[in-house]
């Protein structure tokens, strides 16, 4: 089956902007999670994780005009990706066609909350943000800004969006479709999908506590992350170095709620033996999991069991979920968790799962206290798991 | 040569399965009553219905109306079976509902709602009725698009182990049902052949 | 509380979307939850708004919320005894 590199990525969340500041925090062991302070929710006193700039001084970092109509899940989108591009050697307006495939659900949705009550006035001068509330448009933004994309297209799978669009560009890559896919997601808070999520409970008021016996809910993030996939031949003709394998993906539905996963993790387990078949590995050859790993009650005794079915009770890898420093990012969660996963195999570290104290007994596995592998790290799995039970595995190696 | 094996299309005025009108009592209501109409005349015994999102409800009535001609088997976990939809408007229909929850003068949230607030829902609720355990995706579009949509039926058709799609249009906004749903399979002897063409020719007649 | 329990088992219907049910349906000392009405986790949280809206109950725990929602009763029960509105 055709080879499929990694050979740049970028990424922005609560942790910083880049990887380098990403690598800092994960290996200082700092959480990007604390109270609100850009988003104005009368629900200040939920924790998230936040980009730690203001919307003005992502469009400075951006390098986009004050005039320009834009809005803070393109302006992440814009970073994230300008880091990939440049770690690749893709330059803009290139001559490489790549296709660009984003996942996002919030879209514009951030501007458009802010400046409907005005839009309703006679006053226009808002009048123009309803044109970015789209999420197709928010991809556009983003390709616009750097040019050159043969084909964009946006995926909306809620929290599995930005691992599906992995495998929409992996699967065009191996079709002969495209040479290079520059895939991922990008997402903002907004007041819409923090009050839903704060409806449906599953909120925690204390910094998240993923695979503890005491977790409470998850705490939401914003962030972009994208990824560029490229084919052999491409890498060839490039000259570019390739930095590692997508192994393998795997996506199955749950079919068994529309926000709550089985009891059992069968989508989960699903997907996660997808990922493994495709890659040709056998569970023992997973050095490192990064679970999707919530913090809500269901999810992570959903997800640990589907891990002991998958690995087998007593060999379960080290397992963490990063999402104690960056929250659950949702659409972009996937690529997040991706860069991330591919950071920890490179650098040859454990993310160390925060905020773990207490053993969930129903698990065999604890989740990662110490940052060093008990053996070199070849392969990793990040799993990514959506609301409507759409559950996704991908799998990253080593060269 | 892939086959479309079973479709039904919705619309404001017509349902269509395969090629013919059910005998559907209508009483002129538009919106979430004529999809209530639908699921009675269906007889589907599936409370579960009346939760769901008019966005959901009429991808699920399709989906149903589908799988029944086909006599497919829902008690039976199906992995070979992948569900991929699109429109246009996503879950905007519901977007609004949700909306109006969280209104400063009248705050309080909706779970129920908030839950079809992403337009995959509908994705998830076909395959939960039917035991669905293959691949789900929801693709926005700018408008209907055969072409389009062939390209990411293919793509479904590409995973391992995949041998059928249950696919279409699913677009629902404010009172305006525009629904074309097909069960695509890799091989079977009966059904019209899978391409742009015949996908346009059930979506406009 | 006749009358009390009967507006219940009204909104009960109307929040939760029981649309083939009416009043008469449902006996008012059955479990809500997995027999009964075999309602879900997401019925359990319309309900919590619910006893909001219509009682000015905030209910802030789903998990202590479960010998409330036991069945009609017991939820009326609770409202009469907590009601703000």
């Amino acid at each position: 089956m055709e080879k499929i590199y990694v050979t740049g990525f970028g990424i922005i969340t609560s942790l910083g902007a880049g990887t380098a500041d990403t690598l800092e925090s994960l290996h200082h062991r700092k959480s990007g999670i604390g109270p609100l302070r850009w988003l104005e929710s009368m629900h200040s006193h939920l924790p998230c994780a936040e980009i730690p700039f203001s919307t003005d001084e992502l469009r400075c970092m951006a390098g986009v005009p004050k005039e320009q109509m834009i809005t803070r899940t393109s302006l992440m989108g814009i970073i994230a990706l300008g880091e990939a591009l440049e770690m690749a050697g893709i330059r803009s307006k290139n001559s490489l066609n790549p296709v660009l495939i984003s996942g996002t659900t919030v879209g514009g949705m951030e501007n458009t909350e802010k400046y409907f009550l005005r839009m309703l006035t006679p006053d226009k001068t808002y009048d123009d943000y309803i044109l970015s509330h789209d999420c197709g448009v928010c991809t556009q933004l983003i390709a616009d800004h750097y040019g050159g994309f043969d084909m964009l297209s946006t995926l909306s799978t809620a929290c599995s969006s930005a691992a599906n669009a992995l495998i929409m560009g992996s699967d065009m890559i191996r079709t002969g479709r495209t040479s290079i896919a520059v895939v991922g997601g990008s997402e903002c808070l907004s007041k819409f999908h923090l009050n839903g999520f704060n409806t449906l409970k599953i909120l925690d008021k204390e910094p998240c506590r993923p695979f503890d016996d005491t977790r409470a809910g998850l705490n939401l993030g914003e962030g972009a992350a994208y990824l560029v996939l490229e084919s052999e031949a491409s890498v060839k003709t490039r000259g570019v170095k390739p930095l590692c394998l997508v192994a393998g993906y795997g996506n199955a539905c749950d079919a068994y709620h529309q926000t709550a996963s089985s009891p059992e993790g069968d989508g989960a387990v699903l997907s996660m033996t997808k990922a493994l078949k495709e890659a040709g590995l056998e569970p023992g050859d997973i050095d490192y999991v990064n679970a999707h790993g919530t913090g809500t009650p269901n999810n992570d005794e959903s997800e640990g069991k589907a891990l002991m079915r998958v690995f087998g009770t007593n060999s379960v890898p080290p397992v963490s979920s990063t999402k104690s420093y960056t929250g659950h990012t949702t659409s972009a969660a996937g690529s997040v968790e991706s860069v991330i996963s591919i950071l920890a195999m490179l650098n040859n570290f454990l993310p160390v799962n925060l905020n773990y104290k207490n053993p969930m007994e129903m698990l065999s596995f604890r989740p990662v206290t110490d940052e060093k592998p008990p053996r070199p790290i070849r392969n990793v799995m990040t799993n990514s798991f959506g609301f409507g039970g759409n559950d996704t595995t991908c799998i990253f190696s080593k060269i | 040569m892939k086959k479309i094996t079973a479709y039904c299309r919705i619309t404001d005025r017509q349902v269509i399965l395969n090629g013919k009108e059910p005998d559907i009592a209508f009483s002129g209501e538009p919106g979430s009553s004529r999809l209530t109409e639908i699921y009675r005349y269906l007889d589907a015994g599936y409370p579960k219905f009346h939760k769901m999102d008019n966005l959901s409800k009429a991808g699920f009535l399709a989906s149903e109306m589908v799988l029944r001609a086909l006599d497919y088997d829902r008690e039976t976990p199906d992995g070979s079976t992948s569900v991929v939809f699109a429109n246009k408007s996503a879950s905007l229909d519901d977007d609004k509902r949700f909306q109006a929850t969280i209104n400063p003068d009248n705050y309080y949230p909706s779970p129920s709602v908030f839950v079809y607030t992403l337009p995959n829902i509908v994705t998830g609720e076909v395959a939960i009725r039917n035991k669905i355990h293959g691949e789900t995706s929801f693709f926005i579009l700018e408008d209907f698009d055969a072409e389009k949509m062939h390209t990411f039926i293919e793509w479904a058709f590409s995973s391992p182990g995949i041998n059928r799609v249950l696919c279409g249009w699913t677009e629902y906004l404010d009172n305006h049902c525009d629904v074309l749903v097909m069960m695509v399979e890799k091989e079977s002897p009966k059904g019209m052949d899978y391409n742009i063409l015949n996908i346009n020719q059930l979506y406009l007649n | 509380m006749e009358e009390l329990i009967l507006e219940l088992k009204k909104q009960i219907i109307e929040a939760l979307n029981l649309e083939d049910i009416t009043p008469d349906d449902i006996d008012t000392n059955a479990p809500l939850f997995v027999e009964g009405l075999g309602l879900d986790s997401i019925d359990a949280l319309e309900l919590i708004v619910l006893m909001e809206k219509n009682y000015g109950i905030k209910l802030e725990d789903p998990g202590k919320s479960k010998e409330i929602f036991k069945s009609v009763a017991t939820m009326a029960e609770y409202i009469e005894k907590n009601r703000t509105k």
